[in-house]
């Protein structure tokens, strides 16, 4: 094991590469359990955000098209939770599971449907990287950020964005007082449906952004199941990064680098001894485990999360 | 609305009062029409779906019907793929009654699998009559541990078991590899799928239809194990002062823990049960089924055990029936792919929106009768 596989710049590219997608969900679980909804179907947005953007990117051939069907799908998932979560005030978890299961066996029934055995074509548009060419000879600095992704910085431009909307506007105030009290906030006249409403419709979108950059930004196709649980790490860094954007975004940070590690330590040995390919696949998901079980009881969900609401009205 | 911390754990989304199916459940003991309508309401938008992707549903469904019934040896494989389908039920429905989401049935089934497998393998020229009782205990066992984990996390650090029970399902399966692929559970000569040493012969669970009845039937004597395991669930929720406390927990771990009942420590101790079950159910697919384990013999037992759970109202006879359901659909959609030509998958989407119906309960209530609307405080 050598410094480079732990710390080299090609690993601090990947770490922020592997973070984004995470990074995205996550952002999508601070906007809906902020308004007080539980939304663990942020993993079946990026699910469907990354099947229906192939999809689109196929018949259109046009990446930017393929985007926005890609974050109309993660919506219109969304759009199901909220139904079932907001208007029918049903279990939230169960009514996220059953999306989950949905999504992985639509996108499974129709990728054997649409393309069948052979997968989707090679051919597709994908995502643009940014080159920063004036980083071209920096060291380091120029391998670790000089090629990313185009959504790896809208990324970082949603980080920043969301902490201002969330603690510097009345909009991000408003969304905060119905997650905490949505009695009050009704009462001072917000529109806390409307409001919840809002939030889950977000989340599904900043999810399906995260699915439409594995397949449209990194893997320009799609295999059945590709999120691979992000949605769900996700969640786990919304905990761990205390339900701000900001910390949700150093939290998956943690989780992408867990990432990194488990493809550049490869061949690794410690002392004598080779590290097992297959266990480093566990890392992402161990370290999600540990930072949680370290964090969670330091850090405190808005009061009304997971809790429907009903006006008094309707008593 | 007030909410009340409940006193015993900390940390989010475990411990507040929610409204939930995990209770309302207990409100559809009257009967089983909501389940039903549920089924058939998936059961159309299904074939929604497969109209839309081209296909004839009509076609489609009776392939499935077909696969799943057609001759004797179909209706042996349909009991055959309910058999992981009840325990894993067990699993999800115990937890659920107390107060658990239980999403992690697929690791604990793995890790009993594998647990058995490396007993049964290990001590393979042991004789039967000692041998089958220590894998069952290793398949048991592991599970147990590996739902125990769960339990802990919860009771000790207030962690989300949702959280924990996915990311668990995911590390057993790189483990599982490893173990598998270049591990010391590694068979020497296995071809093609990654498996470990066969279990002796001791270890294996015999088949109980005999050829002259249904030839080449795989139907063995897990069922017998599994209705065991039914008996014993009914058995520890309503004839044994744990289960008392397990579901008084369920139905409100703040009375539960004014009346003396530490929620914590039944967390732990219903997350090992219901990781035991699920562990049997991988104990008996590697006796019974493949007499080894292979590298990711199952995929979606623990998302389909929350659908059996729900659809069974959590009740033993309810899973039971509902995993007879799914295990059709599992044996016959394998059928209908190949027949009809469409994707097994289309069973995944059923299964969805049975459980999305069920959630959405407030729904099929509104559809199947006008009831008055409860106080705010019955549910906020």
């Amino acid at each position: 094991m050598t410094w480079e596989m732990l710390l080299g710049a090609s690993v601090a590219a990947a770490t922020l590469r592997l973070a984004a997608p995470i990074a995205l969900a996550a952002l999508g679980g601070v906007v809906t359990e902020r308004s007080g909804v539980t939304n663990i179907a942020l993993e079946a947005s990026m699910l469907v955000g990354a099947f229906f953007g192939i999809v689109a990117a196929d018949r259109t051939r046009n990446i930017w098209i393929a985007l926005g069907v890609a974050l109309l799908a993660g919506i219109l998932l969304a759009t199901l939770h909220a139904y079932a979560s907001i208007t029918l005030r049903s279990d939230q978890i169960v009514s996220g599971m059953a999306l989950n299961i949905l999504a992985l066996g639509l996108t499974t029934y129709l990728d054997y449907q649409m393309y069948g055995t052979t997968g989707t074509p090679a051919d597709l548009p994908g995502l643009p990287d940014v080159q920063l060419g004036f980083l071209k000879g920096v060291p380091y600095i120029g391998e670790a950020i000089g090629s990313q992704n185009s959504m790896v910085w809208l990324m970082g431009l949603l980080v920043v964005a969301l902490q201002l909307f969330l603690f510097r506007t009345v909009g991000g105030l408003r969304l905060r007082a119905v997650g905490e009290h949505p009695r009050a906030a009704e009462t001072v006249g917000i529109d806390v449906r409307r409001i919840r409403y809002a939030a889950v419709l977000a989340s599904g979108a900043l999810a399906a952004l995260g699915g439409a950059y594995l397949s449209l930004g990194v893997a320009h196709s799609f295999t059945d199941g590709m999120t691979g649980g992000r949605g769900f790490i996700g969640l786990a860094a919304m905990i761990f990064g205390r339900w701000t954007p900001v910390g949700a975004l150093a939290a998956s940070l943690v989780f992408g680098y867990g990432n990194a590690l488990s493809t550049s330590l490869q061949g690794a040995t410690l002392g004598d001894v080779r590290v097992p390919v297959q266990l480093l696949g566990t890392l992402p998901y161990v370290l999600t485990i540990l930072a949680v079980a370290g964090f969670v009881g330091r850090s405190r969900p808005p009061a009304a999360d997971g809790i429907p609401y009903e006006t008094e009205g309707h008593a | 609305m007030t909410q009340i911390q409940q006193p015993t754990t900390t940390g989010p989304g475990i411990e507040r009062p929610a409204p939930s199916v995990r209770q309302l459940t207990f409100q559809w003991a009257g009967g089983p029409a909501i389940p039903v309508l549920s089924v058939v309401i998936a059961l159309i938008i299904g074939a929604i779906f497969v109209l839309f992707s081209g296909n004839d549903p009509v076609a489609a469904y009776a392939a499935l019907v077909q696969g799943a019934f057609g001759t004797p040896y179909d209706i042996t494989e349909t009991i055959v793929s309910a058999i992981p389908l009840v325990l894993t039920g067990l699993a999800v429905a115990i937890a659920f009654r107390t107060g658990l989401f239980n999403i992690g049935a697929q690791g604990q089934l793995l890790v009993g699998a594998l647990a058995a497998g490396w007993a049964g393998s290990q001590f393979a020229e042991l004789p039967g009559l000692v041998l089958m009782p220590i894998v069952i205990l290793f398949g048991i066992g592991g599970g147990a541990v590996y739902g125990g984990i769960v339990g802990l996390l919860k009771a000790v650090r207030g962690v989300n078991e949702v959280i924990t029970t996915i990311m668990l399902n995911y590390t057993i399966v790189f483990v599982m590899h490893w173990l598998l692929q270049a591990g010391p559970m590694t068979a020497k000569n296995a071809f093609g799928t990654p498996a470990s040493t066969p279990i002796g012969a001791g270890a294996r669970l015999p088949v109980i239809i005999p050829n002259e009845l249904v030839l080449f039937s795989r139907l063995h004597a897990g069922v017998v194990l599994a209705a065991i395991a039914v008996v014993v669930f009914w058995f520890i929720l309503w004839r044994t002062p744990l289960g008392y406390r397990l579901r008084a927990v369920g139905l409100g771990a703040r009375a539960a823990a004014q009346a003396g009942i530490d929620p914590a420590h039944h967390m732990v101790l219903v997350m090992a049960i219901a990781g035991g079950f699920a562990g049997l159910g991988g104990m008996i697919e590697v006796s019974g089924v493949f007499g080894r384990v292979y590298d990711g013999f199952s995929s979606s037992y623990g998302f389909d055990a929350i659908a059996v759970a729900l659809l069974g109202k959590n009740s033993p006879l309810g899973i039971v029936f509902a995993a007879l359901l799914f295990g059709a659909f599992v044996h016959g959609g394998a059928y209908m792919q190949s027949h009809a030509g469409i994707s097994s998958n289309l069973v995944a989407i059923i299964q969805a929106f049975v459980l999305f119906v069920i959630a959405a309960e407030a729904l099929v209530r509104s559809l199947t009768r006008r009831r008055g609307r409860k106080p705010v405080e019955a549910i906020a």
